[in-house]
């Protein structure tokens, strides 16, 4: 077995990952079948956000990985003219 | 036909299909509860996509076995090949 950091990092993604589903399954599939004046209703937001919000993560993700990508190709393209 | 068709034809059929049932075209009474459900299904299979895959890499990194012999002996090859090199003139 991997030791130390990678198992407290691999166990708390595994974690997160099932949090996530366990929350965004409940919310998507289970909510409409439940009656709407269950009390359960006040800990999930308004059913618009449920697509919104991958949404907008999806978009920053992107976002993310163009400046990284952008950053990293200007980084080279100087040592390269620095070498000319 | 190469797999990335295969699976473009598939993304596409099932598109069409989600499509033709959210905007009632074909004419189909769904009750309000599986009407609710269907028109997040696409971001609902890709949040479910992610989690799977975030999981099971977090998994594979933690059950991830350490090799404590073949770590040592890299790292004796690794010395033994800077040795070498060094021996033939090339500048760390």
């Amino acid at each position: 077995m991997a030791t130390g950091t990678d198992q407290v990092v691999g166990f708390g993604l595994v974690a997160v990952s099932l949090t996530i589903f366990t929350y965004y399954t409940t919310w998507v599939i289970l909510l409409p079948f439940i009656d709407s004046q269950h009390v359960i209703h006040k800990y999930f937001l308004p059913r618009a956000y449920a697509v919104l919000i991958p949404l907008a993560t999806g978009l920053l993700l992107l976002l993310f990985v163009g400046l990284f990508i952008t950053y990293v190709m200007l980084k080279s393209q100087r040592g390269t003219k620095k070498a000319q | 036909m190469t797999k990335l068709t295969q699976w473009l034809w598939g993304l596409a059929l099932l598109a069409f299909a989600w499509a033709a049932l959210t905007m009632g075209a074909l004419g189909l009474e769904l009750p309000f509860p599986c009407q609710e459900v269907l028109w997040p299904l696409p971001a609902y299979l890709l949040v479910s996509a992610g989690c799977y895959a975030l999981g099971t890499v977090g998994y594979r990194v933690a059950t991830f076995h350490d090799c404590e012999d073949a770590a040592r002996e890299l790292q004796s090859q690794i010395l033994e090949a800077r040795a070498d090199l060094a021996r033939r003139g090339l500048r760390f």
